[in-house]
């Protein structure tokens, strides 16, 4: 069958391609402005002329964030929850995955609606008797304390955004590998997992960039510096007098490329993941 | 996935004859598995969540001072709330900030689903730029237009005096309802992805047969629009607005690094000033009270999404 062709007047096509390219400049912009800041000297980064362009170039803001303050430690401690809260986030949504979306049984309807309900609860509702009672067992100021706490941010969507994949894979799969004699782990590991692998990823790069992202719990639980993550570490440079533009604009190129670099490589899933539930497929 | 799909279907009758025999107890045994996999996550919402949610409840009706143990007030601190002026703003500001950020995020992804749905290429060049804003983490977003919006060297006053279409520098954050402003396009700027993949995701599953009838029966765009498109998207929009209006709600990260609720408490909502009152001013009673507050709105819209979400579970 022949597809169906577009027939869109040319008026409309150099308008919907304007329209596109505008919004090309209003989303790409801020980053110009990061980057170009991030390279500019003190002198220029206060001065009202010559902006588009870093004149002289340097590199000194770079410098003076690795070098002079706790931007390595930070870093190292953002990763170190993000991948924790990670494994942690996989093992839990999959396990309950697997089974909401594999086995027959009563009150799965209420346990995907509970799921639902997790999603959307907002950290602002518990984030103080999270915090005392993590003070009450010594956890807070621990970066133990926050990967403990992280998983609540990402379980529920991971949960959710795995439950579909593993609906799609026809049952009769593993009920027959089981029937061969095959026991339930086997049969998930030889023949289920390694067809959900692009789901564990994304779901994977989903929950690292939201640790990634974290600022609330963060604020609250972490106090010294030198346990503090990227963000909250970075934020508080802006607290001084004058703001540091250069060491925050090269602080954000650098908090951003990890997640920028992890994007490029899964945007197809990120977008089934973004659109999870909204949309059937 | 053809492989596996073949695979099924050759042991389909083979499996279809003994699954009768032993169906009983395999129905069994696979729910206690069930419970068994679940188990964990529950047990990990309800320490994590639904505890400490309880917990905040109680907390909300009671009043402490440092160095003395509690006192139940009852319903005392929603009480004192009411009569608050910082609440009051704070509920106002919520609204505006809110209402304001979604209904253009809704507006901008609509045009952007629009002008990427049929007939353009580049379609992945474009969405892979748009989604930049939505990975990017909030303290680089939200530091980002603080910085385009500083009063004396910031980016826009630069530009607009140049152009002059201003006279003098605006203090864009110095100004209570310019700073509202200031947050909510970085709310919009880094949201408005979120909506155009979204709404591009639901009009791309509309089959192209029935803009093709609609053509040959002589609709216009507009009506193609209002008629196909509109009400086939319809759950996307509910579901995507849904989502967006409980996360712009509790919002924490953006105010609190752009404004830290001010100047003059003109951009307090609900998280910044649960986070004022708990951690800045130690009451946490009266911090709590203020959180729940957001519950029965919170409440509304998860009974909505559920309605859409569940709907094929």
């Amino acid at each position: 069958m022949q597809r169906f062709s577009y027939n869109i007047k040319k008026w409309e096509k150099i308008y919907r391609y304007a329209v596109l390219f505008l919004m090309l400049f209003i989303v790409l912009f801020p980053y110009y402005w990061i980057v170009v800041t991030s390279f500019k000297t003190l002198e220029q980064i206060s001065s009202a002329k010559n902006i588009f362009i870093p004149n002289p170039f340097t590199l000194k803001n770079y410098y003076h964030l690795i070098k002079d303050t706790h931007f390595p430690i930070w870093f190292k401690n953002s990763l170190s929850v993000a991948v924790t809260t990670v494994a942690i986030t996989l093992l839990l949504s999959n396990l309950a995955a697997y089974s909401i979306g594999r086995i027959k049984f009563r009150g799965k309807r209420l346990i995907a609606t509970l799921i639902l309900v997790f999603y959307l609860f907002p950290p602002t509702v518990i984030f103080i008797p999270l915090y005392l009672m993590l003070n009450k067992v010594n956890l807070t100021n621990h970066l133990a304390g926050v990967m403990l706490i992280y998983p609540t941010i990402t379980l529920a969507f991971s949960t959710w955004f795995l439950i579909s994949f593993y609906q799609s894979i026809p049952t009769e799969l593993e009920e027959s590998a089981m029937i061969d004699g095959a026991t339930r782990f086997q049969a998930f590991r030889k023949i289920i997992l390694p067809l959900t692998l692009p789901a564990q990823t994304a779901a994977a790069i989903f929950s690292f960039s939201w640790c990634w992202d974290e600022f609330l719990y963060a604020l609250v639980f972490l106090q010294d510096v030198e346990k503090q993550t990227m963000n909250i570490g970075v934020y508080e440079f802006s607290l001084a007098d004058i703001y540091p533009w250069g060491l925050l604009m090269s602080a954000g190129v650098l908090m951003s490329v990890p997640v920028i670099i992890l994007y490029v490589f899964v945007q197809k899933y990120m977008i089934r993941g973004l659109t999870a539930g909204a949309v059937k497929e | 996935m053809r492989i596996y799909l073949l695979l099924a279907s050759l042991i389909e009758n083979q499996k279809m004859i003994q699954k009768k025999k032993t169906k009983e107890g395999f129905f069994l045994r696979e729910e206690k598995t069930a419970w068994i996999f679940i188990l964990p996550l529950i047990l990990y919402f309800f320490s994590l969540m639904i505890y400490p949610f309880i917990n905040g409840i109680f907390i909300s009706l009671t009043r402490k001072l440092v160095g003395f143990p509690p006192i139940f007030v009852g319903l005392g601190n929603y009480i004192d709330l009411l009569h608050d002026w910082v609440f009051h703003r704070v509920v106002r500001n919520s609204f505006i900030y809110t209402f304001g950020a979604v209904s253009i995020k809704l507006g901008l992804g609509m045009i952007m689903a629009l002008s990427l749905s049929r007939g353009v290429r580049g379609l992945r060049f474009f969405r892979g730029f748009f989604l930049l804003p939505w990975i990017t983490p909030t303290v680089v977003a939200g530091l980002i237009w603080v910085w385009i919006f500083q009063g004396e060297v910031g980016f826009l006053n630069i530009t607009l005096m140049s152009l002059k279409i201003i006279k003098e520098q605006i203090p864009w954050l110095a100004v209570p309802n310019l700073a509202l402003f200031a947050v909510i396009v970085a709310n919009v700027w880094r949201g408005f992805p979120f909506f155009g993949v979204s709404l591009l995701a639901g009009m791309q599953s509309i089959p192209d047969e029935y803009y093709e009838a609609a053509k040959i029966d002589g609709a216009s765009a507009a009506q193609r629009f209002f008629h196909i498109t509109l009400p086939l998207i319809r759950p996307v929009i509910m579901v995507c607005s849904l989502i967006s209006i409980v996360r712009t709600f509790n919002d924490f990260n953006l105010v609190w690094i752009m404004t830290r609720g001010g100047p003059a408490r003109s951009t307090h909502i609900f998280a910044t000033y649960t986070y004022e009152t708990g951690f800045l001013s130690f009451q946490w009673g009266r911090a709590m009270a203020i959180s729940i507050y957001i519950t029965p709105l919170l409440i509304v819209a998860i009974i909505l999404l559920s309605r859409y979400l569940l709907k094929e579970r």
